[in-house]
């Protein structure tokens, strides 16, 4: 059952009958998509976020013990180690950033960006990409997304070495990631996201998000995307390939 | 690569956990723990102050949410969402252990919200519709005032709310249009009085 958004505000503001709000609520119980259409909806969400985000105003206090002197290292030595420090100390940094900020909720380009930006080379330089594995990944890839990812001609893109297809999710959709290698070992990224049918189209837009060179454009029910290693990574070539390669 | 496992998990959208690995050998819980602590202590804070309607409460459920937090770091086996399990524990300590001596106190206060908690700007109209919305919030019921509190103010989804206070989505979803109700008069009172202003 669809619902409009004039049906979900008149929800919102106790404006519909009790057979309708149920409806809808059920509705809402079995679809997290619609759930979070309702909550962007929300007037009154806004207000109250509004007033309670600087309570309190300053950070309380809390005393705690001292942290025990001896911290296990499992894996001293380990370059993998720092990669995993460093990337949580990013996540815990990203969310207080986010956080304190409470942007818009961010759309699908935005949160693949923040993941992407947490790459480095490291994250990709042991990923096993024998065709094998490559088979397996792809198989799941594709199942998921309910389409092909043209595999041939992600492993054709001229300087780019195919490193792995992950399947991630957003709001309910299927997400995935395929990650390449560039010359210099750079993390690089091909997204496609299926938006469901009759998702609006929309032309590439280059942007610059997280610190990375971006383009997206949505076709045929799906939004795609890629992203590189800086703001200044050059897209232009892939882009043409991919976007005749993809084109419905 | 056993210890670099790729978690393919959901980017989330509200509290921007993005996740990617799950590795052993990673920042010990305790530290992961007093992270979380630092960066959640003012959420938590005001979830304390929702649920108890008092800030010294909030302040003691605070101290005491973190201390059982660290107590227990240990059982912490994914460093993500460690801000719903603070808001799990918070309200296991308010329920189990702070209650039953602190209502009487919270529901004589609720109906005066403490004035210092609303932030002073110049504007002054803004401040007393701040101060309204608060006091609104503040007197509604207990179940209704942390569902609000979740959901409005820190952005949980409903089920994540349903998951955290254990009860059924429709729940969380039939408490809040009960708080929307009550929050609409002092809404609507603003726009009016917002018409009534520019019409001068």
């Amino acid at each position: 059952m669809k619902f409009s958004d004039e049906t979900l505000t008149a929800y919102l503001e106790g404006n519909v009958d009790e057979a309708e709000a149920n409806a809808i609520e059920t509705a809402v119980a079995a679809d997290p998509e619609l759930e979070a259409r309702l909550m962007a909806l929300d007037p009154f969400a806004q207000v109250v976020q509004a007033v309670f985000e600087n309570v309190p105003a300053e950070a309380p206090q809390v005393d705690l013990p001292e942290p025990q002197s001896a911290v296990p290292v499992h894996h001293s030595g380990s370059p993998w180690r720092l990669v995993a420090v460093a990337a949580s100390v990013a996540v815990l940094a990203v969310s207080a950033t986010f956080w304190s900020t409470r942007p818009e909720p961010l759309g699908w380009a935005e949160q693949a960006a923040i993941y992407q930006s947490l790459y480095v080379p490291d994250t990709i330089a042991s990923l096993d990409n024998s065709a094998q594995a490559l088979d397996t990944q792809f198989e799941l890839a594709e199942a998921e997304l309910g389409r092909s990812l043209n595999r041939d001609t992600l492993e054709a893109l001229p300087g780019m070495e195919l490193k792995r297809a992950q399947v991630l999710s957003f709001n309910g959709k299927p997400l995935i990631q395929v990650v390449f290698a560039d010359e210099q070992g750079q993390p690089f990224a091909f997204c496609i996201i299926r938006q469901g049918e009759g998702a609006p189209s929309k032309d590439v837009n280059l942007a610059e998000l997280s610190g990375l060179a971006t383009a997206t454009w949505s076709e045929g029910g799906y939004g795609y995307m890629l992203i590189g290693s800086s703001p200044q990574t050059p897209l232009q070539g892939q882009l043409d390939i991919l976007t005749t390669s993809f084109a419905s | 690569m056993t210890f670099l496992t790729s978690r393919a998990r959901s980017v989330n959208v509200k509290h921007t956990q993005v996740t990617i690995y799950s590795m052993g050998g990673e920042i010990s819980s305790e530290q992961a723990v007093r992270g979380a602590i630092q960066t959640y202590s003012k959420r938590v804070w005001r979830f304390g102050l929702a649920l108890s309607g008092a800030s010294d409460v909030a302040d003691d459920l605070l101290q005491s949410t973190c201390l059982r937090a660290l107590e227990r770091h240990h059982q912490v086996t994914s460093h993500d969402r460690l801000d719903s399990w603070l808001m799990t524990i918070c309200r296991s300590i308010w329920l189990n252990e702070v209650r039953s001596r602190s209502v009487r106190k919270a529901q004589a206060l609720s109906v005066t919200p403490e004035a210092e908690l609303i932030s002073h700007d110049s504007d002054s109209e803004t401040n007393i519709f701040a101060a309204e919305v608060f006091t609104q919030v503040m007197q509604l019921p207990e179940a209704q005032r942390e569902t609000v509190m979740l959901v409005f103010v820190e952005g949980y989804s409903y089920r994540e709310a349903a998951a955290m206070l254990d009860v059924p989505i429709g729940t969380i979803m039939s408490r809040l249009s009960n708080a929307r109700q009550k929050l609409k008069t002092v809404m609507q009172h603003d726009a009016a009085s917002a018409v009534r202003r520019s019409g001068k």
